[in-house]
Parts: C-alpha cells; structure tokens; sequence
C-alpha cells in the first residue's frame, strides 16, 4: 500500500500558522432553552468525564431524537418536534423507563442491536452498562437480561460497535475508565476495557464479555476501517493522566479470533497523550481515513505515514501544518493549554470539505489549563489546511463543553450542534447558513443519504459512502463509537460545494459496492441495498 | 464603450443611489471589455425602464465583447467543466476548437439573424463533463455531444414560465406530501403545471415520495429550460457556464474565493475575472430580448399555404409537444432567480434582488393575453423533456452519452418560435431543412412525424411554409 498511500500536493502549500478562513463560516445561533432543552450535565469527580448524548430517529419520522446524559441528574429524552428549515424544537418524553435506569449516565450510542427497524440505546454508566431495547414510539426497555449482556461495575467512558463478519448481531466494546476501588486509585488504576460477541438467542443477540486487557483508561474508542481491508479494527485513545506505562491502541478485532493489540513490530507507534475523543474523516479524499485526537493541549491530526502499509498502521501528525493543533483558546487573554473533548469531522458549511468540531473546557479547576476554553471550529480550506472560525460562528462560549452531536435537527441541510457542557446547560446551536453583510445567506449544496439493508445490520454500520462531485469524492463512513460519549445515527450527511448533482456508491459492510445511484443535491435520499434507484424523504413543513 | 454609454452607466449608478465600481481608465483604442464593472450591490429592488436600459446596454457590451488576456480570458489551469475543475498543466493552445475554448465572444455563435441569435453549424459546439478526459481532441461521440448553437430570443419569458410551473409542480409536491401525513395512506397526484402533463407522483405517509411515475422533468421538479437537452436553470446559470467554458471568463459567483479558495481558479494571472454585477448585466440583456413573432407574409401565396400549414400542425399532432403558448403569470423578472444552487448567485445571498418587468420593453407589451390576464408566451413548446428517438428513427438519438442524468434519446421540446430564422436543425444542427428535422423525429414524436411523412407534399410545404413565419424580426 505505500504507493497508494499519496502525500497530496495540498499538503506543500498548507500553512503552518492559523489564518482567517476564505469560506464561508457558518452563523451558529444557540437557541438550547428556545427549543425546549434545559438540561445539564452535572456530578462530581466521576463526571469530570463523560457528558454525551444520543441522537436518532425514536419515532419513525426521520427527524433526530435526542437522549442526553445528566451525570448524577437524570437523563432526558427529547423528541425532535423541528420543521424543514424551521427554529428548532424538542419536547420531553417518557421513555418507559424505571428511573434508576437513567441515572449516572455519562454518554449514550444509538444503534439497532437486533434488527427490528427500532434504535437501541448503549448507555454508558457508572456501575452496571444498560442496553435500551427501542420500541415503537420511543419506548424503551432495558435488555440487559433478554440480551445477556452483563453491565460490570465499572466506570464507563467509551464505546463502540461493529458487525464482525457473518454475526447477526453488533459486535460491542465498551471502554473503561479508572478502577476507583483498587489500591492507589486513581493513579494507575484503569480497568480493562471489554469486547462483547454475540451468539444467536431467540429473539435477539446473547452476548459473552471478555476483557481487552491491558486497559488505560479509555475515553473514546472506534472500530475503524483504517487500511480498507473490510475488517475494522478498534481504535482506543487514551488518558495518560491516570494511566502508567500505557499508550493510544489499536486492536485487531477478527471474526472468530482472540483480539490482539497491534504491536510495535506491525508498526504502530507508541503515543502517549490524554486522549479523549477520536473522530475520523476522509481530509483528502484518498480513501483513507484521518484521525483527530482530542487531548489536553496539541490535537492531533493522523494521517498514514509514508512507511504505512497494509498491515502496518504508521501514523504521522499533521496537525501542526495543517493548522488544526487548537492547542490553546482562540480567543480571551488566557494562554494556557486547552482541553479538548469531542471531536467530529463534518461539512458545517457544505464546501465539501470537511471541517473539525472540537468541545472544549477545563477538567474542572486544573490549573495548568485554559479556563475559560471555547469550543473550536476549524473549517477545511481549500489547500489543506484548517482556519479557527468558532469565535466568529458564535460558538466560542465560556462553557466546559464534553460530548457533541453534529446533526442537521431541523433537515435543512444545515449542521447543526449540540453541545452537553458540564455543571452548566446544553448548547444547542441552529445553523442559519453563510455569514454575509446582509444576514446569513444559503451555505453549500448538499446530500444527505440513509442507507438501509435487509437482515442484520439494517442501517448499514460500517459502510463507505462514496460521494462523486466532478473529479472528487467526499467520503463519509458510517460508524457507531468515538467523539466523547456521544454518537449519532440517522441521515449521512454530505457538502457537495457547487455540484447540483451527485454519483453516489455505497460499498455494503460485506464489501459489496452498490451501483452509483445519481441523485440531485439538496435532498434527502434513501439508498436501499438492491434497489435501482435512490429514494426521495421529504421533512415535514 | 462609447461616451454616450459611459454616462448611461454612471446614470444608473445615480438612479439607485448607490456607486458603480471605480472605473478602469482604458484608451479610447482599448481592446479590453471588463472596464466598467457593474457592482452588484448597486443591484436591488425594482428597476425603472431607464436603468434597464442601462444595465441591459452593460450587458450587450459584454455580450458581444472580445474579451482579451486583461479581461481574463483564457483557463490554462482550469477545464470547461461547470464544477470548478483544475487541471494540473496548461493545455497546449488556449483556444482549441474541440474541447475549448471555442470562442472570445458569446455573439461569435449567438448571431443568427442577429445577435443574440442561434449559429450556423460551424459554431456547434462539444458538450461534456469537463471532469475526465477534459482535453479531448477529437469529434468522436465517445468524449462529447456535439450541440448547435440556440437563439436566446424570448429567453426570459421562458424562465419566468419555467419558474412558474416549478412553483406548481412543487406545490403539488408539497399537498401530495402533507395529505399522506396527515391521512396516513398513500396519497398520488399527477403534476401538471400551464397545461403540460410531467406524470405523477406517490407520496407515502413517512414522507417517502415515489417519483417513478414522473416524466419529462428531474426529479427535484425543477423545469430546467435552457440548452438543448433541459438541464440548465437559468440565463444566470448558462451565462456563468457558458463564460467559463468557451472564454474562460470565470465568473466569481462560482470561480471565485468562496468556492475554490482562489481569486484566479484558472491562472491566468487575472483575479476575479467577471463579477456579480456584470453577470447581472448580461443576465438582463438576455432576459429582455424580443420574443420571436409569427410572421404576417407579404406574399398571398405564403399567408395562405401558412394558414393551412397552421393547421395541419395541429392537425398532425406536432402541437401535442410544441405547444403554441404557456401562459405566464407575471412579467416581473428576478436576477437571482428562485431556483439556482450554490455556484449561481441566489436570491437569498442578496438583501434584496433586482427585479425588472419585462412589460417596459416595447416588444413585450403587446404580447396576448388571455382571460384571466396572462401573457400568452407564444413559445411553440412546453419546457418538457420527451423521447425522441426510437430503432427505426433513430437520427435524434445518435449520442454515446448521457448528459446530466438525462438519457442519450431524451431532449426538450425545442421552442419552435423563431425556428424560420434559425436554420439548421437538430440538436447537432446537422439538418439542414425543416423537412428533415420533423422527419426525424421518433419516440414520442413519431406519431405527428408519421402523419406528416404520410401526407401530401403540399401538405408537407404547407406546414413548413407556417413554420417559416416563426422568425425572430431583425
């Protein structure tokens, strides 16, 4: 794979130093109580971390629900009441739930566990995990025991999900923080993570933990395709506050077969950071992945190394050149390090190129850190590089933000934000389009895509949709796990800059490639697997 | 630019209180044709008939200009595509008359009978994606089709009718959607906008709409009017194509630092090349061209064989498709239209647009109207793509590639006003006579062509002597 593995020419003329962006920067207004969501994130020293939500459709109509963790406090659903290009709106909801069920939740993963067309709920604890069996509308149950899936004890922080080869049913890791219970805790204490396979029930998966040892402390986790060899691998970012003698990891998770860390003789590089978020996107458009981590100071943007191969996952940082360390505020008088936690690529404008969100604030009162640490939001440039833009979208507030959704919640074909901040409200921004001297003006073209499949694995978890605008391809992949306790499904979401129409492949979780199914941009379509042609979804007005 | 244009512009700039962009100071001798650049945010609200005037006059200037290396003409490292496209090295000439650039000036094809007018068969022109294979060399089917040049006469009324019947088919989308919501059960409607059926549509009650009973139209139900095969919005949108691929002249509305992240996509040393306003300006000149008229013969022996060729071709069933007239609404134009996508300018990056009622043109003040108080567009179409070829007449067919998602054998009914003015025929342009367009036509015009192709030779000189009288006036 090292000839296949280009360093592009936009990488020669990439800055080196931030610049003002040259694309449209998008006005993002917080409207969080407006809509109808008053809720925080709060608990002492255990919910220093965590802080997620998640968002998919619990109700049929296509329009992204939300279930937010509350830390100590309970955890809330919100139904979406928005309308196509409207202000945005949510209403609470019972959730059929036993209280205790959703208390010290610290994030939350939507995916269809087994296969009944309805979003499942991982929620990620302090103490027992609980799987959410979703019903029809949005109802829930906990599935802990018709899915025999043993929640542990732990200290839950990161989690994520694939369909190993031939398995009806998700493969899920669940990853651990601090064990509070063992000698000398904290400091070097981190439980184990856990892999969970599936075995046929009756009715649903029946699931066998094993550990994933040794554990450092995970804070994020993604099961990632990185070479394209269509088996994902699992990704762990790692706190190196708490941990000794740990690292960032990589696990060759293989159906049928024992996970084994990738080593350093495979060429994965020892890196110590304190990890807190992974999110992975397609920069370049070359097919393969880039990462960016989330840590206390540097972020960092991976990208596969000249010496990489297909077996051999050999990183190398480009944050630096690329203008995307957001290594310290962007704006305020406060020089120290950031922390950063969320991370997610997406086009916020609809340039076709994709952008990185990061949330941002202090741990709590380390003093080292920034204090006052507004969230980033570095837009993609056309040479490569990334320019600081939160400030002037108006996302840059004196909040401790943790998890995040990227989500168009009003189908505009708008990004939207949602931002759960510890000890202090959500943030949840409505993206108005351009910033312009005669108000905000409409941004990019866009697709979004919902990808369904017959049998196992409905919504198509682990596929790559191959989005052909003239002579690029923007690449998105479908994938439960990463960011920081926070994940999404629903609608893939895609700028396509000025192209009106768009080629769309779709190469199936089994590696199948879909004929290119040809869509006019600025729609919502729904891509069945064998079908001849993409369908049309129309939000309600 | 004459003196007496010069002071015309300023004067705009007066009227709408607002300031033109500083003014180049160019020699009487000058060749350059940018100098003078309309600003668009000299642009809004409703435009009286004299600043028409002035802006459509700005737009004829660049409509017939010879743009020059100082105006920015030329694209070394940018293709013809309409997705702003690099190439990674210069091609080696400039202008090259395969895959472009074609041409330095719109009126160098757009000139028959006048300017603004449709090209002979030596103006054709090499339609492809620009993407791949961008620098093709040769005539073969395989790299492009080969597309004669249309007159832009009427133009705007057949944007402002194209606007219009979106709106309905749109609306009947909207109902459609809303209906099977709220009933819960499936609900079908057919579309149909002016008179002219586009099928039906199914929409499901989770918002779902099923679009495979939708013809002649995209399925975003955006009647695209322009060019030959209906895939182009409006003037705006062809102007800046057009610009880009056969001058490079790169508009900045799509070319420039917004989209690409460069003032010179193209490298040629000229940033911004032709920005909002002059596009504006061309938009408006194009817009306010006279609709072509039917011709009143002096000559008693082809009034006569036109009245009876008028009837034979309703008779024959050519109206089926060539519609005699839509009706049309309102003549107010708006630059930026509703419907363009990012890379053309929109309204809604405006704090108001311009708009202009095409009834201060002399010409379009004594179109009919019906009843209700619409202009009749007497257009002889119906902004409907169709089939128009099938195995035995195939002569419309004869393309390798499909162009924008529409298929090799699939065209817009060609607006046979001004059709007496603007030999050849076809969309090749390859057919000389009248005769031998109708005669070609197959698929869903074969029915008409048939009768026709069965009918007297009076009969068939009858009609051509009607369509002869479709002329644009000079």
């Amino acid at each position: 794979m090292r000839t296949t593995i280009a360093i592009t020419a936009l990488l020669a003329s990439a800055p080196t130093s931030l610049a003002d962006p040259v694309s449209d920067i998008p006005v993002m207004q917080e409207e969080a109580l407006e809509a109808g969501i008053d809720h925080a994130y709060r608990g002492p020293w255990e919910y220093f971390v965590g802080g997620g939500a998640a968002s998919f459709d619990c109700n049929d109509d296509r329009m992204p629900d939300l279930l937010i963790a509350g830390g100590k406090l309970p955890s809330k659903l919100y139904i979406n009441r928005s309308r196509a290009g409207g202000h945005l709106r949510f209403e609470t909801a019972e959730t059929g739930l036993k209280p205790r069920d959703l208390e010290k939740i610290l994030g939350a993963y939507p995916l269809d566990i087994d296969n009944d067309g309805h979003q499942d709920i991982v929620l990620l604890r302090l103490g027992e995990n609980i799987l959410l069996k979703g019903g029809p509308e949005c109802r829930f149950e906990r599935a802990n025991e018709a899915f025999a899936f043993e929640g542990g004890r732990e200290w839950t922080t990161a989690f994520s999900a694939t369909w190993e080869e031939g398995s009806a049913y998700p493969t899920l890791a669940i990853g651990n923080y601090v064990d509070r219970t063992a000698p000398g805790a904290p400091w070097g204490t981190c439980h184990d993570n856990a892999l969970y396979r599936p075995a046929q029930g009756e009715s649903g998966p029946l699931y066998d933990g094993r550990a994933l040892t040794p554990g450092y402390c995970a804070l994020s986790m993604l099961f990632t395709d990185w070479n394209r060899s269509g088996t994902p691998d699992l990704r762990i970012t790692n706190d190196r506050h708490y941990y000794r003698g740990g690292e960032e990891q990589l696990w060759h998770v293989e159906a049928g077969r024992a996970p084994r860390l990738f080593s350093r003789s495979e060429g994965w590089r020892h890196l110590t950071i304190w990890g807190m978020g992974i999110a992975e996107g397609d920069i370049d458009g070359n097919g393969y992945p880039e990462y960016a981590l989330t840590s206390m100071g540097d972020t960092k943007l991976q990208r596969l190394d000249e010496e990489a191969a297909e077996d051999r996952p050999i990183y190398t940082d480009i944050a630096f050149e690329r203008g995307a360390t957001a290594h310290r505020p962007y704006k305020g008088e406060d020089l120290k390090p950031s922390t950063g936690w969320h991370a997610e690529f997406a086009d916020f404008n609809n340039d076709s190129l994709l952008d990185l969100f990061i949330a941002k604030g202090n741990v709590e009162q380390m003093p080292d850190f920034a204090t006052v640490d507004p969230d980033n939001l570095l837009l993609g440039q056309w040479n490569g590089s990334f320019a600081e833009a939160g400030g002037t979208a108006g996302i840059g507030l004196p909040t401790k933000g943790r998890g995040a959704v990227v989500e168009d919640f009003n189908a505009d074909g708008l990004l939207d934000l949602l931002v759960i901040n510890r000890e202090q409200p959500v943030s949840l921004f409505r993206n108005l389009g351009a910033k312009s001297k005669a108000g905000p003006r409409p941004g990019g073209n866009f697709v979004a895509i919902e990808l369904a499949q017959k049998g196992p694995n409905r919504n198509a978890v682990g596929a790559l949709v191959s989005v052909k605008i003239g002579t690029r391809t923007v690449n998105r992949t479908v994938q439960i796990g990463g960011g920081h306790a926070s994940g999404h499904s629903g609608f893939i979401h895609a700028g396509v800059g000025t192209s009106e129409r768009a080629e769309i492949r779709v190469k199936w979780p089994d590696g199948e490639w879909s004929p290119p199914y040809r869509v006019f941009a600025n729609n919502f379509v729904r891509i069945e697997r064998g079908a001849v042609e993409a369908g049309y979804w129309y939000p309600p007005e | 630019m004459s003196l007496d244009m010069w002071r015309k512009v300023a004067l705009l700039g007066a009227a709408l209180c607002t300031t033109l962009a500083p003014m180049a100071t160019a020699e009487p001798w000058s060749e350059a044709v940018m100098p003078g650049a309309v600003e668009q945010d000299t642009l809004a609200g409703k435009l009286g008939r004299a600043a028409l005037d002035t802006l459509r006059e700005r737009g004829e200037h660049l409509f017939i200009g010879h743009f020059t290396p100082t105006d920015g003409v030329g694209r070394p490292f940018a293709t013809q595509a309409i997705v702003p496209t690099k190439r990674k090295r210069p091609p080696q000439n400039g202008f090259f008359r395969s895959a472009g650039m074609d041409a330095n000036s719109c009126a160098g094809c757009h000139n028959m009978p006048i300017v603004g007018g449709a090209g002979d068969f030596v103006t054709n022109v090499f339609v492809s994606e620009g993407f791949e294979s961008a620098d093709f060399d040769s005539l073969n089917p395989q790299f492009s089709n080969e597309r004669g040049s249309n007159h832009l006469f009427g133009a705007g009324l057949i944007e402002m009718l194209a606007r219009e019947m979106t709106a309905d088919l749109r609306e009947t989308r909207r109902r459609t959607l809303a209906a099977a919501r709220e009933t819960g059960e499936p609900a079908t409607a057919a579309l149909a906008s002016k008179g002219v059926s586009f099928g039906t549509i199914t929409a499901e009650p989770d918002g779902m709409l099923d679009l495979s009973g939708v013809e002649g139209v995209d399925d975003d139900l955006v009647v695209r009017p322009f060019s030959q095969k209906g895939v182009m919005t409006s003037i705006r949108q062809f102007t800046v194509n057009a610009l880009n691929h056969h001058h490079g002249m790169q508009a900045t509305e799509r070319f420039g630092q917004r989209w690409t992240g460069e003032r010179d996509h193209d490298g040629d040393g000229v940033e911004d090349e032709i920005r909002d306003g002059d596009i504006s300006a061309l938009v408006a000149w194009q817009a306010g061209l006279k609709a072509p008229v039917i011709l009143e013969p002096e000559q008693a022996e082809w009034k006569a064989a036109a009245a009876r060729g008028s009837a034979l071709f309703d008779a024959m069933g050519c109206v089926a498709c060539h519609k005699r007239a839509l009706p049309l609404n309102s003549l107010e134009f708006a630059d930026p239209g509703p419907l363009d996508m990012a890379g053309t300018l929109r309204d809604g990056e405006l704090i108001e647009p311009v708009t202009y009622d095409l009834g201060l043109l002399e010409w379009a003040s004594t179109l009919p109207r019906d009843a209700e108080g619409n202009v009749l567009v007497p257009l002889f179409g119906d902004l409907k793509r169709h089939v128009i070829a099938d195995q035995e007449v195939a002569a419309l067919g004869n393309e390798l590639l499909a162009q924008r998602f529409v298929e090799r054998n699939v065209f817009m009914t060609a607006e046979l006003w001004g059709a007496g003015s603007t030999g050849p025929y076809g969309h090749r342009n390859d057919l000389p006579t009248l005769d031998e367009v109708i005669r070609a036509h197959g698929g869903e015009g074969r029915a008409a062509r048939d009768r026709y192709v069965a009918a007297s030779g009076e009969d068939r000189t009858t009609l051509v002597a009607f369509l002869k009288a479709l002329v644009i006036e000079e």
